[in-house]
Order: C-alpha cells, then sequence, then structure tokens
C-alpha cells in the first residue's frame, strides 16, 4: 500500500515536470491517438489519469483538434489500460469470485463466476432529478481482464444523437450480466433505462446481478467517516483525496456549456472526474473484500460500529465464526451505546459457541452498570434467567450423574 | 325557533302512517348497556312537504315550489359485441338491461369516438366507462385503461366500485389508485401490471408523465382515458389539466397507441366545447338520460329581510337549520350543505344542540369535509349507505359522485356559486322511485339573491359555460417546458398555440432547450413539472394567521385538528385593501386587526379585537389598454325597441390590459353611522396584473348634462351589479373577476366599466363577457328591479349610504338604455 502511494506520488512528480516541459514547447501525443490508444502500458495510464487534473487545460485544447477530425461522430471513446497492479488491487481482479464475498459487496441476484463478468460503471447525468428529461451523457465502463482494468469512457457530443449513442451502449453493455456501481441502483441504472427506453425502446440487462458498493461501504464507513461519498472515502479510505475536481454540481452546466461551444476543454474536466469515480469505485469494492477477509481470518475491523455491521452481514451469509470475531471485537472495543446494541447479538453467538458463562457475567455487567432501556434489561433479564436455568439444570445433572 | 317547525314536528307526532324508510331502531353502547331508541316521530316526507306547503310563515319565504314528476326508465339491450361475461356479471347483480344513454355511450366508444356522458347525479354514469373498460379488457388482457378523477377521494371510491365489479366477472382485471398516497413499494408493481390505473390530473402531472419509460406497458396499450367530473376541469385548473392532456396524448403518440377519451359531466351548457378544448378532437355528447327518477320537490327558500336599508336578511344558516332539524326530527335521511368548512362545523354545531342526547343517537348527524380522516369520511359513506347515519353536514366535498347512496332530503344552505353544483348537491337526495325534496336557501349575497328571486336560473337549461384557456401563455409554457422534458420537441411540432416554434425558438435562447438535428431537447438540470402546481395560478395568495390565542378555530367539531391558527387567505390583490397593516379584517362576523404584513413571505398576522369602526383602504387602479381585440356598439338583447331611441349607449370591448394597483391611504369609518374619525397610510408597492378584460363605455350623451359626482356614482353602482351578476354566467368564483370603472378613460376616452380576470393572461372569462353582454345586462335590468331594497343594496348595486342616495337610480336609467 504504502509502495503504490510512493510510486503514485513519483508519477506525479515526474509528469508534473513534464506537463511543464511540455507548455513551454515540447511536442505532445498525438490527441486523437490519445483518445483511441490501443492497450497502453498500465503505468503510463495511471499517470496519465493522475496527471489529468493537472494538464487538463492542454489535453483539452489538444482535444479541440481531435473534435475537427471526428466530426461526423456524435460520441466518442476515450480508452485507458491500467494493471491491476498498479491499482493495487488484493481481491478484486485477482483469483475466482467467490459468491459469499460478493454478498458482502452488495450482491443482488445470481454470483458471477469471475471478475472479469462484472463491468464497474458509473454515468454522468445532466440533472440529479431522474425522469425522463434527464439524459444519461457521459458513461464510464470498466472491466478487468488478463490483469489489466479496462476503462473505457463513452460520451455523446450531441443530445440529437442519442439514440446512435444508446445503440452503441447497448453493444458495450449486453455482453454482461453484472455490474458494480456506486449507488446505481437507485441513480444510474434507472436513469439508463429510462434512456433505453426513450431511444431505442430497449431494455436494460446488465443489471441482473448488481453489485451496489454503496451499502458495504456505509457499513464500514459511515459511522467512521460521517459520510461515504466517493469523494469522502478516496480522502480517508484510499488516503488518495482528489485534488483538482469539479464538483458533482456544476457538472450538468459544464456539458450544456459543451454542448453550445463544442470545445472539448470545457468537458475535459468531467471526462476526468467519471474516470476517477469509476477507478475509484473499483479500489473501493476491493477494500471492502479485503476488510471482509480479514474478519474471516480474526481480524475484524478496528472501528467497533464497523465490526458491528460487519457481523449482521455475516449472520445472514451464514459465516458464524467470522460474525463471532465482529461481535467480539466490536463488543471489547465500542462504548456503552454500541455495546448495548450488540449485547443480546453477541450474546447469542457466545451461546452458539456454549460459552454460557461469558454471556451471565457479560448480561450481567451491563445491567450493574445500570445501562439500557426498560425494555432492553427485560430482555436481558429473561435471557439470564433462562441460560442460568439451564445451567443449573445441567450443573444438577452433572452431580447426579 | 320558528312556527312551521314546531307544528311539523308536534302534529305529525302521532301519525306513523307508511313511514317511507320503515321502522329503524338505533342501538346505541353506553358504557356496557345497550339501549334501544325508537325516534318520537316518524313521519313520512311527504306529510312533511304537505306541512310545509300549508304553513304561512313558510310560504311568506318560499319563492319557488316546483314539483318535478317522475320518470320512467327507458332501456336498451346489451349490445352483441359485449363480452358474454360481462352480461352474465350484470344479470346476476340483477341488471338485465342498460338504461339508453348507457347503451349510446357504449355503442359510441365501442366505435372508437371519444364521447361525453351528461346526465344527472345517480344515473348509472360510472357504467357508461366501466362497461368499454371492463370489455377491453375481456378480450385482450394487455389493455390499459387509464381513469382520472379531480379528487383523490372520488379515486378510491371508484376503485372499490372496480373491485366489486372484478370479482364479479371472471376475468382477471388489476386496478389501482396511483397519487400521492401510493406506498412507494407497490407503485413498481403497479407501473407494469395495472389494467386500470385510477389517478388524479395533479399526479399525472408530477408523477407519471415525467416518468412515462416507467409506464411503457400502460402507454403502449393505453384504450380508454377516463375524465370524470369533466366540469371541473375549467378555469385556471382546467386549462392546466388541457395541457396536461395535451403531454398525455403526445406521450401516448410516442408509443403508438390511441385512446379513446370518456367524459362524464354535469349539466353545462357547453359540455362539447369544453371536451374538445380538453381533448382537441370531435366528441359525441350523449346527453338523453334514460335513468328513471322518482318525483321530486324543489324548495327556493328567501329568508326575509332583517334590515330593509342595508339588504340584510336573516341569516341562511339558522334558517337551513330549521329546516334540516324539521326533516331529521322526522327520521328523513338529509344532507345539507354549506357552503365553507366554518359553516359546515356551525351548521353542525347548531343541529347537534337541536338533538341533545340520551335521547337522540348521537351519530344522528355527521360532519363531513375536506380535513377529516379517510378512515373517518368512509365509516360516514358506509354509515349513510346503510342507513345507520341520518343526517350529514358537508362541504362540497360531497357534492362530487362519492357513493352514500341517495338520501331523501337535501338542504343547501347559500347558493354552492354554479347551476350545476347545485344540480349536483340536490342529486344527492333523489330515489330512482321515491319522492325527495331538495331546499335551497339563499344568503344575502347578489348572486343568492339572483338566484332566488329567478328560480328558473337553475331550473331551466344550464346557461353556464365551464371556461378553459389552454394556449393562455403562463401555463402553456410552463407545460411546453414539462412536455419537452418528456420527449424532445421537433421543430415543427404543435404544442396547443399556432407559434410553438416561436416559443421553442425562445426557450432554446434561453438555454432551457438545446436544439440538435431538428430536435429540441431539455438542457436544464431542473424538474419542469415539480415547480408548478396545477391548482394555483401564477399570483400567490396571502394568509391571514390569527395570533390571538388558540379558541378562534374551535368551532365545536371533535375533529378539529389542534389549534389551526390560519383563518384564511386572500389574494395579493385584495390584500392590499383588506390586509394593510392596521386594516380591521372581518372574518366570520368577528373583527381582526392586521399588526404586521409580511409582504414579501405572503402572510399577515392579525389579533381578534372588538373596535366600532371599520376601515376602508383607497386604492388607485390604472387600466392601460395594450390591445383591443373586439369592439362593437351594445344593443338591447334580441329587442329591437330601439327603433325611436339612439342606438348604442354602450360601446363593448374586450382585449389586453395591464392593471396596476397601488393602495394609498385608509379611512377609519364609524360602524352604522359611517362616519370618518381616522386615517392612515399604506406603504405597499405597487401591484401589477396582465389580464384579459372585458369594458364597455358609456355614450356621452347617456350621461348628458349630468354632474360628474353622478357619473362616478352611477358607474360605481352598475359596475358592482354587473360584477356580482357576471359569475352566474363564467362558473367563476367572484374573487375570479376584479372590476374597475374610470370616469374618464384614457383609452376609451369615456366612463368605462372594466371587468378583467384576476388570472395573469386570461382564462377566457373576458371574451365571454363580451359575447353574452346581452344578456348580462338583461339580467343585471331584472335583478335591480326585483330587488326589493329602497335605494341601493349590498344584493344590487351596492349600499346607497356608502354610494349615493341616487345610486340605484341612476343605474336604471342607464340600463333602460342598454
Amino acid at each position: 500500500m504504502n509502495d503504490l502511494r510512493a510510486r503514485i506520488t513519483r508519477i506525479v512528480e515526474r509528469d508534473r515536470a513534464r506537463a511543464a516541459r511540455s507548455s513551454a514547447g515540447e511536442p505532445r501525443a498525438e490527441p486523437s491517438s490519445e483518445r483511441l490508444r490501443p492497450a497502453g502500458h498500465g503505468r503510463d495510464a495511471l499517470r496519465e489519469l493522475r496527471a489529468g487534473a493537472a494538464s487538463g487545460e492542454r489535453q483539452g485544447s489538444a482535444a479541440a483538434v481531435g473534435l475537427n477530425e471526428s466530426r461526423g461522430a456524435p460520441y466518442e471513446v476515450r480508452e485507458r489500460r491500467i494493471a491491476v497492479d498498479d491499482l493495487g488491487l488484493e481481491i478484486v481482479g485477482r483469483g475466482a469470485c467467490d459468491p459469499l464475498l460478493l454478498a458482502h459487496l452488495g450482491l443482488k441476484g445470481e454470483p458471477p463466476s469471475a471478475w472479469g463478468d462484472v463491468l464497474f460503471l458509473d454515468t454522468e447525468t445532466t440533472g440529479l432529478a431522474g425522469g425522463t428529461g434527464t439524459y444519461v451523457f457521459l458513461i464510464g465502463l470498466a472491466h478487468i481482464a488478463d490483469g489489466e482494468l479496462i476503462l473505457r469512457q463513452h460520451l455523446l457530443r450531441d443530445l440529437g444523437a442519442e439514440s446512435e449513442f444508446v445503440e452503441h451502449l447497448k453493444a458495450q453493455l449486453d455482453p454482461f450480466r453484472a455490474c458494480a456501481s456506486y449507488n446505481g441502483k437507485t441513480f444510474d441504472l434507472p436513469l439508463l433505462r429510462t434512456r433505453f427506453v426513450m431511444a431505442i425502446r430497449s431494455e436494460l440487462t446488465v443489471d441482473e446481478s448488481h453489485l451496489d458498493l454503496l451499502h458495504p461501504a456505509r457499513r464500514l464507513w459511515k459511522d467512521r467517516f460521517g459520510s461515504t461519498t466517493l469523494r469522502q472515502l478516496e480522502e480517508s479510505v484510499l488516503d488518495d483525496g482528489r485534488v483538482a475536481d469539479i464538483p458533482g454540481s456544476q457538472i450538468p452546466d459544464a456539458y450544456f456549456h459543451y454542448l453550445r461551444r463544442g470545445d472539448d476543454a470545457i468537458i475535459a474536466p468531467v471526462l476526468e472526474h467519471n474516470a476517477r469515480d469509476v477507478i475509484s469505485l473499483v479500489r473501493i469494492a476491493d477494500h471492502v473484500a479485503r476488510a471482509v477477509l480479514a474478519a474471516r481470518t480474526g481480524r475484524a475491523p478496528s472501528h467497533a460500529p464497523a465490526a458491528y455491521a460487519l457481523a449482521r452481514v455475516f449472520e445472514r451469509t451464514g459465516e458464524l465464526d467470522a460474525a463471532f470475531a465482529c461481535y467480539e471485537s466490536a463488543y471489547y472495543d465500542g462504548d456503552n451505546v454500541l455495546r448495548i446494541k450488540l449485547a443480546l447479538l453477541y450474546a447469542r453467538a457466545l451461546e452458539r459457541r456454549g460459552d454460557v458463562v461469558r454471556v451471565v457475567r457479560m448480561l450481567e455487567t451491563l445491567l450493574d452498570l445500570g445501562l439500557g432501556s426498560p425494555r432492553w434489561r427485560e430482555q436481558a433479564e429473561a435471557r439470564i434467567r433462562r441460560l442460568t436455568r439451564r445451567k443449573t439444570w445441567q450443573a444438577a445433572l452433572a452431580t447426579a450423574s | 325557533m320558528h312556527r312551521f317547525l314546531q307544528r311539523a314536528t308536534g302534529s305529525f307526532a302521532p301519525k306513523t302512517a307508511k313511514p317511507l324508510t320503515g321502522e329503524r331502531t338505533f342501538h346505541i353502547v353506553l358504557g356496557l348497556m345497550r339501549t334501544s331508541v325508537r325516534f318520537p316521530a316518524r313521519t313520512s316526507l311527504e306529510q312533511i312537504l304537505d306541512g310545509l306547503a300549508s304553513d304561512r310563515a313558510f310560504q311568506e319565504m318560499v319563492t319557488r315550489w316546483e314539483r318535478i314528476p317522475a320518470r320512467p326508465a327507458r332501456y336498451a339491450a346489451f349490445p352483441e359485441w359485449l363480452d358474454g361475461r360481462i352480461s352474465a356479471a350484470l344479470r346476476r347483480r340483477g341488471i338485465e338491461e342498460l338504461y339508453s344513454h348507457q347503451a349510446a355511450a357504449l355503442e359510441s366508444t365501442h366505435a372508437g369516438r371519444h364521447t361525453v356522458v351528461v346526465t344527472p347525479t345517480a344515473s348509472g354514469k360510472t357504467l357508461c366507462y366501466n362497461l368499454p373498460v371492463l370489455d377491453a379488457i375481456a378480450k385482450d388482457p394487455t389493455a390499459r385503461a387509464l381513469y382520472i378523477f379531480p379528487t383523490k377521494a372520488l379515486a378510491q371510491d371508484q376503485l372499490a366500485e372496480l373491485e366489486r365489479v372484478s370479482t364479479d366477472i371472471d376475468i382477471e382485471l388489476k386496478t389501482y389508485t396511483y397519487d400521492g398516497d401510493t406506498p412507494p413499494a407497490v407503485r413498481a408493481a403497479i407501473r407494469s401490471a395495472g389494467h386500470v390505473v385510477i389517478t388524479n390530473p395533479d399526479m399525472l402531472h408530477t408523477g407519471i408523465l415525467p416518468h412515462h419509460t416507467k409506464w411503457v406497458k400502460l402507454f403502449e396499450n393505453l384504450r380508454y382515458v377516463v375524465l370524470d367530473e369533466l366540469h371541473t376541469y375549467r378555469g385556471v385548473f382546467g386549462s392546466h389539466v388541457a395541457n396536461v392532456l395535451r403531454r398525455l396524448r403526445r406521450i401516448c403518440e410516442f408509443y403508438g397507441s390511441h385512446p379513446v377519451f370518456i367524459c362524464t359531466s354535469a349539466t353545462i351548457a357547453n359540455p362539447e366545447e369544453l371536451a374538445r378544448r380538453q381533448i382537441e378532437d370531435d366528441v359525441i355528447v350523449i346527453d338523453e338520460s334514460g335513468a328513471p327518477r322518482g318525483e321530486k320537490v324543489l324548495v327556493f327558500v328567501n329568508p326575509p329581510v332583517v334590515n330593509r336599508n342595508l339588504g340584510i336578511r336573516q341569516s341562511a344558516l339558522l334558517t337551513g337549520r330549521d329546516i334540516a332539524a324539521t326533516l331529521l326530527a322526522s327520521g328523513v335521511q338529509t344532507i345539507s350543505f354549506a357552503r365553507s368548512r366554518v359553516q359546515t362545523e356551525l351548521l353542525l354545531t347548531y343541529l347537534r344542540a337541536r338533538f341533545p342526547q340520551p335521547q337522540w343517537p348521537s351519530d344522528l348527524v355527521r360532519g363531513y369535509r375536506g380535513g377529516y380522516l379517510p378512515s373517518e369520511r368512509r365509516a360516514i359513506e358506509r354509515g349513510l349507505r346503510d342507513g345507520s347515519i341520518r343526517g350529514v353536514v358537508s362541504t362540497n366535498a360531497l357534492e362530487l359522485g362519492i357513493d352514500i347512496g341517495a338520501l331523501q332530503a337535501a338542504v343547501l344552505v347559500g347558493y354552492p356559486g354554479t347551476v350545476a353544483s347545485t344540480w349536483q348537491q340536490m342529486g344527492r337526495a333523489g330515489r330512482r322511485e321515491d319522492l325527495s325534496a331538495a331546499f335551497l336557501v339563499a344568503t344575502s349575497s347578489p348572486t343568492d339573491q339572483y338566484v332566488v328571486q329567478h328560480p328558473e336560473y337553475v331550473l331551466d337549461r344550464s346557461p353556464e359555460a365551464g371556461l378553459v384557456n389552454p394556449d393562455n401563455l403562463h401555463v402553456l409554457v410552463q407545460h411546453l417546458k414539462c412536455a419537452a422534458f418528456e420527449i424532445p420537441f421537433g421543430q415543427r411540432e404543435r404544442f396547443g398555440t399556432e407559434d410553438t416554434p416561436g416559443v421553442l425558438a425562445y426557450l432554446g435562447e434561453q438555454g432551457i432547450l438545446h436544439e440538435s438535428q431538428g430536435k429540441y431537447h431539455w438542457s436544464d438540470q431542473a424538474f419542469p413539472a415539480e415547480a408548478m402546481s396545477l391548482r394555483t395560478a401564477t399570483n400567490d395568495n396571502v394568509v391571514i394567521i390569527d395570533t390571538t390565542g388558540t379558541a378562534a378555530m374551535r368551532i365545536g367539531s371533535e375533529y378539529q385538528a389542534g389549534s389551526a391558527r390560519v383563518i384564511g387567505e386572500v389574494d395579493r390583490f385584495a390584500a392590499q385593501v383588506l390586509l394593510h397593516e392596521q386594516a380591521i379584517y372581518l372574518h366570520q362576523s368577528k373583527q381582526f386587526q392586521v399588526e404586521r404584513l409580511d409582504w414579501e413571505n405572503a402572510k399577515a398576522y392579525v389579533r381578534e379585537v372588538k373596535v366600532d369602526y371599520y376601515t376602508d383602504a383607497g386604492l388607485a387602479v390604472r387600466i392601460r389598454v395594450i390591445d383591443e381585440f373586439e369592439q362593437r356598439v351594445g344593443q338591447r338583447g334580441g329587442v329591437s325597441a330601439s327603433g325611436n331611441r339612439e342606438r348604442g349607449s354602450f360601446e363593448l370591448a374586450h382585449g389586453e390590459v395591464l392593471v396596476s394597483t397601488l393602495a394609498t391611504v385608509y379611512k377609519k369609518l364609524t360602524m352604522f353611522t359611517h362616519e370618518n374619525v381616522g386615517w392612515g397610510k399604506i406603504f405597499l408597492p405597487e401591484q401589477e396584473l396582465q389580464t384579459t378584460s372585458f369594458w364597455c363605455a358609456l355614450a356621452e350623451r347617456a350621461v348628458a348634462g349630468w354632474p360628474k359626482e353622478r357619473v362616478e356614482v352611477a358607474l360605481a353602482g352598475l359596475g358592482n351589479l354587473l360584477h356580482g351578476l357576471a359569475p352566474l354566467f363564467l362558473m367563476c368564483d367572484p374573487h375570479d373577476l376584479g372590476l374597475a370603472v374610470e370616469v374618464r378613460s384614457p383609452h376609451t376616452e369615456r366612463p368605462t366599466i372594466y371587468l378583467f380576470d384576476m388570472t395573469p393572461g386570461g382564462i377566457g372569462f373576458s371574451e365571454r363577457l363580451f359575447k353574452s353582454a346581452g344578456s348580462l345586462f338583461d339580467r343585471a335590468r331584472e335583478h335591480l328591479q326585483a330587488c326589493g331594497c329602497g335605494t341601493g343594496c349590498p344584493a344590487c348595486v351596492g349600499p346607497a349610504y356608502a354610494l349615493g342616495a341616487d345610486v340605484r337610480e341612476s343605474v336604471a336609467h342607464l340600463l333602460s338604455l342598454a
């Protein structure tokens, strides 16, 4: 991890220097080749991504030349390839897809069989309200193949050509039956579905299986960081905050401006923003997966509410040992409010392991401290009664035999 | 208490011959004890009417006692094409044949014609649309229908009805209401699976049309659109609805469906015109009812004059209460209508006081109005249907087709405002076989007085027209935006107005739309449908907030929600003169003083006071005529008696105007004596309203030789009279129409009276007034002649004490020339 950060810093430093040189007149790569570059080297691609903000203006004006060249094409595709190693992915994109793990990543639907079957996506739209008048003008699609993350951004350059654009998107989406998103269930996918009906009267199948990372992320980090916007998580979880980023609220207007002016420099920051979103989505998925795997081996999240939230999911997936580990960790690290919240669940986990003595001791301690609502105390007392009855009965049986 | 009432309750007590509804016993649970209460006097409606007819005191108040004879049913056979399962189900329910109008509606809709059914209350209108819809779904399970009702309550009622029908018939029919109360969890299922979706215009506007891609199944297979209570879609609201329907048709076009519209309407003068404007296509009107009708007695009651000069009559509320109490005491199931919520509560309180417990069942009379909980309302409706509730006091909430069965008698306290409403409310009493009765008790207001003195106005063919102006630019542009949001506009596409390309180009310049490849696309972050409500015009109202305490609104009802402190609202125009700071505002005959007027936030804070003066604000109204559409010289309607008289004492016109008003100063005038005891300045910004207006200018010779003061007085009086009567033609509220008089108008250069639309852009009132000015003047003449006051009262030209002693005479003179 530290190694990766160091590498990124180095890359950015180098890139800045290059940017400075090139603005001083050094020739640059052809813009059109940049737009449709075949599989570039991963490191380069990542560098380019990091440097995007710094060199955005220059890129943009260069791209304006590209606009003239490709006049008539109503949409454009930009591709970037980044090695999985460079992204620092440990689990996502490596090895087989574990269905239980996917459940932790917010899966709804059949689990996909391989990471390569999952399409990571993020859209940029002309508004947040939804409805038929909100267009999807940019979509970033990424999937993992041969150790690389292949990110393709599809930009609609002319609202009048929406049907061609959506037809094109359909060809991109159709091979996939699973997708991953950040809040896509309520935002991106309904909007995309609307566009499919509006433009080509077609249905969407890419989300038959859907990993919406918003909810897992909330479970793990909401309590700790207050908010779980991608921006927040980049800063707090990935330790890689954005420096120059166009705020989401300005994106629709930037696009309308771009439509009127046709200047690629206007839309460049939006493309950059979208690329960051998709890449962060992949990296966040990996971090969620890491937390889950760590908990399975007994290393529950150090933040108590996260451990507690994870424990609940482990119970749902039937991974009781992991659930226990998380409960235990949450109980010891948590404050009294959290303890009361999870004590009865934790008690059940302990009970399952036969550790009745600890259950009784824990509950009695909490009761002695005068914690919990009257209702909670009633339940705890009932639990103690039930367990001690069984215990004395067991003890009696033991002495009798 | 009235004499007639004592007689009515007293003298009939022993005779219990042939009660109409049969002996009914009421069970009241008092704690654990169960008691039976029997009505002391059970008298048939026939006997009560006989009693009233021979009661001289009562007869003095009656201006018309109309007996409408019974009418037998006209039947027609089920059409052959009707799905056998449906006719079988109808037969099981005892329906062997259809009424003639139902059969006609079926044939017309089956032929794919848009159809408007205009028949009275309880004539079986719902079958006119339910049968075609059921038939379509029976034959093709993918078929869909959309029902649009003006209110949520009606939608609920219709849902229950359709569910009853569909369980009878062996076809799969999924019916749902889709409105603000629909839980999000079931919305997805409704969108894809609902055969019949029941909604209201507001939900269609914000919840369905902008999300049409979620309703693909509905719009692709939409066969019928049902518009119930078409006559309620008039005025500003109706103009909005017409545009919502334009959007709906546009979306249907997009999905390739061409639904047939089936409308129902109360009796109005122009059902066909109104339907054409709403649907923008040819319609078939079916207005011959085949339903049977029992004998009906309609009684017009005008309470006696108490103060001749002030034109004040005995309270309609008290007179109405007495009539209702007489009926209720005899066990006649009675519905009473009051004009406002407060009046409803008052009437309820009065009636309850008449029937104390434990002699009378506690729920003998119930209140019903918006604001009650839905479950409560359902319980009352049920109680009315099964007869366990004998009396109900309601606002017009019960006027529309909510199923409460047919009652025996209706008492209308105050003219409901339109002939259509009057018939609907009176129609609440009326059975297919038995006798029923309806009483209309007039208040002192000009319209009430006109109606009660000219009952033929209600009894003859309705003169009212439902007016809409879907091309009002203020309304249209907002909907055009919504439509562009829904589906991009083609450059040559028409949306109502011929100038659609111009509007599109303008919105394009504003950056709200983006033109590309021959289409205009929505290019704004906003969701346009959310920014506008269908129920209000663009000008907002000032809310009146009582800060006296919590007691002000607690009027004897167990349903009164907490301490409601908003006591009313007034539009911005009227607020200038009624709610300026220090104004005395009269509300429910209580005095309130305005302590603070928050003009920006449209709130007036008032406190109850007891003072012996009222305030009268001077309002400077300026009218600038922007465009004159049409102009003609007024003639006496039909009668060419003007042979020896100079023609053209009036010049009539209508057009577009800019009305600007500025409240300047107010006077404090003592009650009764109207002495000036002080004044103050008003600091409010000038208000401007661009709208349409009707105006009439007096020829110089009409007032030749008159002093300027007399011209002023006559003009003001005539203005008041016309303004008071104009709503009779327009199906509008008096507040929807503004009045201004100018002794010398800069436009006509003569004394001129303006009657203008209070809605920005106008809604069509002015044009209608221009066209029917002849009858308006006829009505005015008749009304003035019939008015019982000596020199002028609020029910005709306005109070003589305020205007001048010669006001009535001068107005009469002017009218004789008109």
